[in-house]
C-alpha cells in the first residue's frame, strides 16, 4: 500500500502520489546517474584504450621511421658495395686484359720462334748445302781464293745456324711450362759432364764435384743450366794447359783447369755454384754477362754465340731463383743460383769431393 | 718418266731443298725410282691413283714418303691424316721431314700416325747422313707390308 492510500482512505491523496512519483522519478534519476557514471567511466576505460592504441601508434610510427631510416642507411651501404663491387669488376678486367695481353705476347713470340725454326733455317740449310756441293764437285777447278771464300760461307752458315738454334732455345725455354719434381742433381751434372767429354778431349781438367742435395726442379731445364755453364767453364780454363808444361812457361798461378760445382746454404735456400779457374772476366762487365748476344771475348778467341748464360738466367728466373756471377781476370769465374725453393731434402756429404780428371 | 713402280715419294715445294734431298739420295743410289710431289694435292694424286696418277694401282705404293710439313694446298699434316686414315694407303711408311722440331708439330705428327719424324739438320754433310739412314733403313732394312696384306687390312675394316 502507498502512503498516498493509507492517508486518507476512499479519497486521492495527490500530494502522496506526487510525493511517491518524485520518489520513483529521484530513483529512476539516480539509477540513470549511476548508469551515466559506469558510461563514463567506459568512457574514460575507452580514452585510455585509445589513448593506448595512440600510444601504440606513435610507437609503431617511430618504429617504421627507424626501420625507413635503416632501410636508408642499408641502401647507402649497398651503393657503397656496390661501388666497390664496381671497382672489383674494373680489377679484374684490367687482369683479364693484362692476362691477355701476355698471353698474346706469348704467342706472338711462340710463332716468331716457330717461322724462325722453320722459315730462317731452310735458306741457311740452302747456302751451306749448295756451297759444299760447289767445293766437292768443283773444288779440283777452282783457284785456292775461290775456295777459302766458300769456306768461310760455309763457317758463317754454321754460325748462324747455332745461332738461331741458339735462340730457338732461349724462346722454348721461356714457353717451356714447369714441371717442378724431387731431382737428384749429382746424375744430371754426371750426365752433362759425359756429354762434353768430347769438349775436354786431349785436355787435362780436374772435376771437383760436391755432393748435391735433391731439390724441386725442372730435370730438363736445370740440366740446361749445369750444361750451359759447364760448357762456358771449360771453354774458358782452355789455356789452363797441363801442370808440368806450365812449369817451363814458369807462372806461378794454378795451370790445371779445375772445374768445381757445389752448393752452400744460404737463408734457408740452397745457392748452386760452378767455379772454374781459367780466364775470368773483369767485374765492370758483369751487368752484361747475362744479356743476349752480349760477349766478353773476341769470336776468334772464344766461339760462342752469347746466348748461353742469357738462357740460364731465363730458367732461373722460371724457377723464381736468382743467377749471379763472380769473376777476376785471369783467376777464373764463378756462377751461383738458386731455384727459388726451399731446401727440400738434406744436403749429402756436403763439401764432398767426388772429383776426377778426364 | 714411270710413276707406276716407285721406291720413294718425296713431297717437296721447295727446290732448293728437293735438289738437296735428290743430291743426297743419288749420292746413295737411292734415287733410281723417286717422284718428287710439288705439294700436298699432288701427293694425294699420287698416293691415291687418282687424277693423272690415274694408271698407279694401290698395289704398288712407294716404301717410303718423304712428306716435309709446309705445303701449298694442302699441308703435310692434312696429307699424313689421309693416308693414314685410309686402308688402302695406312701401311704405307710415311717419314716427316720438316725444318721445325716444334713440340706440337712433333705430337701432332705421331697422334695422325707418321712412322718417324725428322728434323733437317742445316748442316749438309749432317742432312746427308739424315737422307742416306733414312733411305737405306726403309728401303733396304725394313720388310715393307706384303700386297695381299694390304688387300687383307682394306677388307678387314
Amino acid at each position: 500500500m502507498t502512503s498516498a492510500q493509507s492517508a486518507t482512505t476512499g479519497a486521492v491523496d495527490f500530494a502522496a502520489l506526487a510525493e511517491d512519483h518524485a520518489k520513483a522519478t529521484l530513483n529512476i534519476l539516480e539509477d540513470f546517474s549511476e548508469d551515466k557514471a559506469r558510461m563514463e567511466e567506459t568512457q574514460h576505460a575507452i580514452f585510455n584504450i585509445l589513448r593506448d592504441f595512440s600510444e601504440e601508434k606513435n610507437w609503431l610510427e617511430e618504429t617504421q621511421r627507424a626501420t625507413l631510416n635503416l632501410l636508408e642507411d642499408f641502401d647507402e651501404e649497398r651503393i657503397k658495395a656496390e661501388g666497390v663491387s664496381r671497382e672489383l669488376q674494373e680489377s679484374v678486367e684490367l687482369l683479364r686484359v693484362a692476362k691477355e695481353t701476355a698471353e698474346a705476347s706469348n704467342r706472338e713470340l711462340e710463332s716468331f720462334s716457330y717461322s724462325v725454326s722453320h722459315d730462317l733455317r731452310a735458306p741457311l740449310r740452302h747456302i751451306g748445302g749448295f756451297s759444299k756441293m760447289l767445293v766437292e764437285e768443283f773444288g779440283s777447278t777452282l783457284d785456292p781464293g775461290a775456295k777459302h771464300y766458300l769456306e768461310r760461307i760455309q763457317s758463317g752458315t754454321q754460325k748462324m745456324g747455332l745461332l738461331v738454334d741458339g735462340l730457338l732455345n732461349l724462346a722454348r725455354v721461356g714457353r717451356h711450362s714447369l714441371t717442378r719434381q724431387a731431382i737428384e742433381l749429382n746424375p744430371i751434372v754426371a750426365e752433362v759432364i759425359a756429354i762434353l767429354q768430347p769438349d775436354a778431349e786431349g785436355r787435362q781438367v780436374e772435376w771437383v764435384i760436391a755432393g748435391l742435395p735433391a731439390v724441386q726442379c725442372d730435370p730438363v731445364l736445370v740440366k740446361q743450366i749445369f750444361q750451359n755453364l759447364l760448357v762456358n767453364a771449360l771453354k774458358f780454363t782452355r789455356p789452363r794447359v797441363q801442370a808440368d808444361e806450365s812449369a817451363k812457361v814458369g807462372t806461378s798461378a794454378p795451370t790445371l783447369a779445375v772445374i768445381e760445382v757445389g752448393c752452400t746454404q744460404e737463408n734457408g735456400s740452397v745457392v748452386f755454384m760452378v767455379r772454374d779457374n781459367g780466364i775470368g772476366f773483369n767485374m765492370k762487365y758483369v751487368d752484361k754477362l747475362f744479356g743476349v748476344f752480349q760477349r766478353l771475348h773476341r769470336a776468334e778467341d772464344y766461339e760462342g754465340t752469347g746466348i748461353g748464360l742469357a738462357t740460364v738466367q731465363r730458367i732461373v728466373q722460371k724457377h723464381g731463383g736468382r743467377v749471379w756471377a763472380e769473376g777476376e781476370l785471369d783467376k777464373g769465374a764463378t756462377f751461383y743460383f738458386t731455384l727459388g725453393m726451399e731446401r727440400q731434402a738434406e744436403s749429402k756429404s756436403n763439401g764432398a769431393t767426388a772429383g776426377g780428371r778426364l | 718418266m714411270n710413276t707406276l713402280e716407285l721406291d720413294i715419294l718425296l713431297v717437296e715445294d721447295n727446290q732448293d731443298d728437293m735438289d738437296l734431298a735428290l743430291h743426297a739420295l743419288k749420292r746413295e743410289k737411292l734415287a733410281n725410282h723417286i717422284f718428287v710431289a710439288r705439294d700436298g694435292e699432288e701427293a694425294l694424286d699420287f698416293l691415291f691413283c687418282r687424277g693423272k696418277f690415274g694408271q698407279r694401282s694401290f698395289d704398288h705404293p712407294p716404301k717410303l714418303v718423304l712428306l716435309d710439313l709446309k705445303l701449298p694446298k694442302v699441308d703435310g699434316m692434312e696429307v699424313l691424316k689421309q693416308v693414314k686414315s685410309d686402308p688402302r694407303t695406312k701401311t704405307i711408311p710415311v717419314v716427316m721431314m720438316t725444318s721445325s722440331k716444334e713440340e706440337r708439330d712433333l705430337v701432332k705428327s705421331y697422334d695422325l700416325g707418321a712412322n718417324s719424324y725428322i728434323q733437317k739438320p742445316v748442316d749438309f754433310d749432317q742432312f746427308r747422313e739424315t737422307v742416306k739412314t733414312v733411305g737405306l733403313y726403309w728401303l733396304v732394312t725394313n720388310q715393307p707390308v706384303p700386297v695381299n696384306g694390304v688387300h687383307e687390312l682394306a677388307v678387314r675394316r
